[in-house]
């Protein structure tokens, strides 16, 4: 299970006016932090508020690409911005955040996840909307597979991601994401990756962390790889460390977590 | 792992036609993939597709058997990379090669040699499982005397390694012992196949590395499927790859021409470096290993090799109990330790006694290989049990005194072991690791 990172956001106010300031500081904080919280990767997102994209995304590569070893998840659905950050990245191993399952974007970002040597994350959604059913989501998954061999991608270079939606208000989508996950695992071998972003399942409702980590786990029992989440949430990690245990993922210890946290 | 839906959808005619009642051809490739829809139920599938779907369901690798009767090895059917993910099923058959050169008395001697190849380990009967008649002398008729002879008196199934005219000449001679044909090569193999098909025999396919192998193999399955794959064994290396390689692909990817029983002969002309040799194959996958060597002090170290790699490891491994352990030189006097028979605490006793420098006998309750605790929790290792195997195995016969030891977390049994055996129960320490300062305190006057 692999932990990506959240909070180098724009819409964090530090994150935001560092960014306005091409400040490096608080990304260089919040890069080690969460690596000290047991991120794998680092979501990178300049947030709502940028005056250009294609300026300050790869300006947020370049100051973590100097700062730290995790390699970096680039969080935007501006093309160009993405192509300039992975020039920015200059090495193989990112993350490219994210598209839905629409030809004409598929057909601009596959190449460059080729060309870069990025995985992707996939999203059960176009332009019609989200889907309710499980099958529905899996065979928009299907398709981001079969499109992925066209353009020289292996299917585990994706990580699908079926949508998760607030269970305050779409508490139906849960079971059905679960679902969508065991059969994504199903579609190819090597089967796509998975990942979701974590924290929408408890938008607006109490207790975040409690609704966010239990979610975590269900996920993993169906297969979940990896989560866009809050990785300096010590009970989610520490429930995250538990539940690859129990799926015979890490070879047992006593100090599971600290190892987990150290990996 | 099973048939992906990818795999499945790439198959199915795309038509969308909903005539198997699901919306789409991915819906309905998706379906199959969970088990809830068959292909039957799809109108417009193709044969090809059928035969394709079909052989992905097949196990990986597929089983073959050489011999009959109490001589019958079976090979194949193996389904993990790793013995901790599950088990491998059934060990490599050890094949030793007789030349036909040999006639008369030497071959005779030969054979009684090979036929000896019979040991007794922890219990259980080993021993080689084949013999690999080779056409060395060239001449066809030469082989067949050779192969007529051996088949006659070896009490091992038949490998016949010779071209196209020595295994025509010697197959319909043994095919009711059904002998397994060396080899269906570029040059020869319909000609090779069609004589292992008419006398249903199985038969190696030989070719040079993986890509040739898998070409000539794809050609012979079409025809026959009883089949060995030897990957032409040059360098040692190399051939472990292949092997890793073909068992990988057969497993990982469904590769159909791999999934077949593995072959590999030595190439080491040094004896000790051949069994190393032999072993790495044993290790790595190989279902037959062909060799020249024929010494039993040479080839038992394999064949416990063998034993070990081929057992089941989710299985308690467990000593012997049927036998008391003599630790050191044991006298009258000599203290008697009880333990269990999970192979773990026994050797953890036996090294601690053999640390003690007081000799000891030691007695291992067979407790289907539970632990100390594990079997007085099951109430295997309490003291009914314990007193009716010490009186079986007749221990107490060896000695002059009237205690036993039994380990230190079993304590709460010592009384009622009393009283049930007649015995001074003494309650030794908790660890292993504390018998030597244990033993040295009570019996002072054996230390040596």
């Amino acid at each position: 299970m692999l932990i990506i990172g959240e909070r180098i956001n724009g819409m964090f106010k530090d994150i935001g006016l560092a960014i306005r300031e091409h400040d490096p500081k608080p990304l260089q904080e919040w890069a080690a932090k969460q690596k000290e919280g047991g991120a794998h990767y680092l979501d990178v997102n300049t947030g709502p508020n940028s005056e250009d994209q294609t300026i300050d995304l790869p300006w947020m590569v370049s100051v973590l690409k100097e700062c730290t070893d995790l390699p970096l998840a680039i969080d935007t659905t501006n093309y160009d911005a993405m192509e300039a950050a992975l020039i920015a990245y200059g090495k193989p191993g990112a993350i490219i955040n994210s598209i839905g399952c629409e030809q004409e974007k598929i057909d601009r970002v596959f190449p460059m996840a080729a060309k870069y040597q990025a995985d992707v994350v996939c999203l059960c959604i176009n332009k019609v909307g989200i889907p309710k059913s499980a099958e529905d989501r899996v065979a928009m998954a299907m398709e981001f597979v079969a499109n992925a061999e066209a353009y020289g991608l292996q299917p585990d270079n994706l990580f699908i991601d079926p949508i998760i939606l607030p269970v305050n208000v779409a508490q139906e989508h849960g079971i059905e994401a679960l679902e969508t996950i065991r059969q994504i695992k199903m579609i190819s071998n090597p089967p796509p990756k998975t990942t979701v972003g974590l924290s929408n399942i408890s938008q607006k409702s109490p207790h975040r962390p409690l609704i966010n980590r239990t979610f975590a786990v269900m996920a993993m029992t169906a297969g979940l790889d990896s989560a866009i989440c809050d990785a300096n949430d010590d009970a989610l990690v520490d429930a995250i460390a538990t539940a690859r245990l129990i799926l015979n993922q890490d070879i047992y210890c006593d100090s599971y977590a600290k190892v987990f946290r150290q990996r | 792992m099973a048939l992906t839906g990818l795999d499945i959808f790439k198959q199915l005619p795309k038509t969308n036609c909903k005539d198997c009642g699901s919306p789409t051809c991915l819906a309905f490739a998706m379906a199959m993939a969970n088990g809830k829809a068959s292909l039957d139920m799809c109108p417009h599938a193709t044969e090809a597709a059928k035969e394709t779907l079909g052989a992905a369901t097949a196990p990986p690798v597929r089983t073959v058997k050489v011999g009959v009767g109490e001589q019958e090895v079976v090979m194949g059917d193996e389904t993990v990379l790793f013995r901790h993910d599950k088990t491998f099923y059934h060990p490599t058959a050890l094949a030793i090669q007789i030349s036909d050169t040999l006639s008369g008395a030497e071959l005779d001697a030969k054979i009684e040699k090979i036929n000896g190849l019979v040991m007794d380990r922890v219990g259980q009967k080993i021993a080689i499982d084949m013999v690999a008649v080779t056409n060395c002398s060239g001449n066809a008729a030469t082989f067949k005397a050779a192969v007529e002879a051996v088949a006659a008196k070896a009490n091992f199934a038949l490998l016949l390694v010779a071209n196209l005219e020595g295994l025509e000449a010697a197959v319909p001679a043994v095919a009711a012992k059904k002998p397994l044909l060396h080899a269906a090569t570029a040059e020869n193999w319909e000609k090779v196949v069609a004589l292992a098909k008419a006398n249903n025999c199985p038969v190696v396919v030989k070719g040079d590395g993986l890509d040739d192998t898998a070409a000539l193999v794809e050609k012979v399955a079409a025809q026959y499927k009883e089949l060995v794959i030897d990957f032409g064994n040059k360098q040692q290396a190399k051939t472990l790859a292949e092997l890793i390689n073909a068992r990988r692909l057969a497993i990982k990817k469904k590769f159909r021409p791999f999934g077949y029983p593995l072959l590999a002969c030595t190439v080491a002309t040094d004896s000790k470096e051949e069994i190393v040799e032999a072993a790495t194959y044993v290790a790595k996958y190989a279902s037959i290993v062909c060799l020249k060597v024929d010494e039993k002090a040479q080839l038992l170290p394999l064949m416990a090799w063998r034993m070990n790699i081929y057992t089941d490891p989710q299985k308690p491994m467990a000593v012997e109990s049927s036998k008391v352990y003599e630790i050191g030189n044991v006298g009258p006097d000599s203290p008697v330790y009880v333990c269990t028979n999970f192979a773990l605490t026994y050797f953890a006793v036996e090294g601690e006694v053999a640390a003690s420098k007081i000799p000891g006998y030691i007695v291992a309750v067979d407790t289907d290989g539970a632990s100390v605790l594990t079997a007085w929790a099951a109430g295997k290792f309490v003291a009914e049990p314990i007193a009716e195997f010490i009186k079986n195995i007749g221990i107490m016969d060896k000695v002059n005194h009237n205690s036993i030891v039994i380990p230190g977390y079993v304590a709460i049994i010592s009384g009622k072991l009393k009283e049930k055996s007649g015995l001074d129960v003494i309650v030794g320490p908790q660890e292993a690791a504390g018998i030597p300062a244990f033993a040295k305190a009570r019996y002072p006057h054996l230390v040596k």
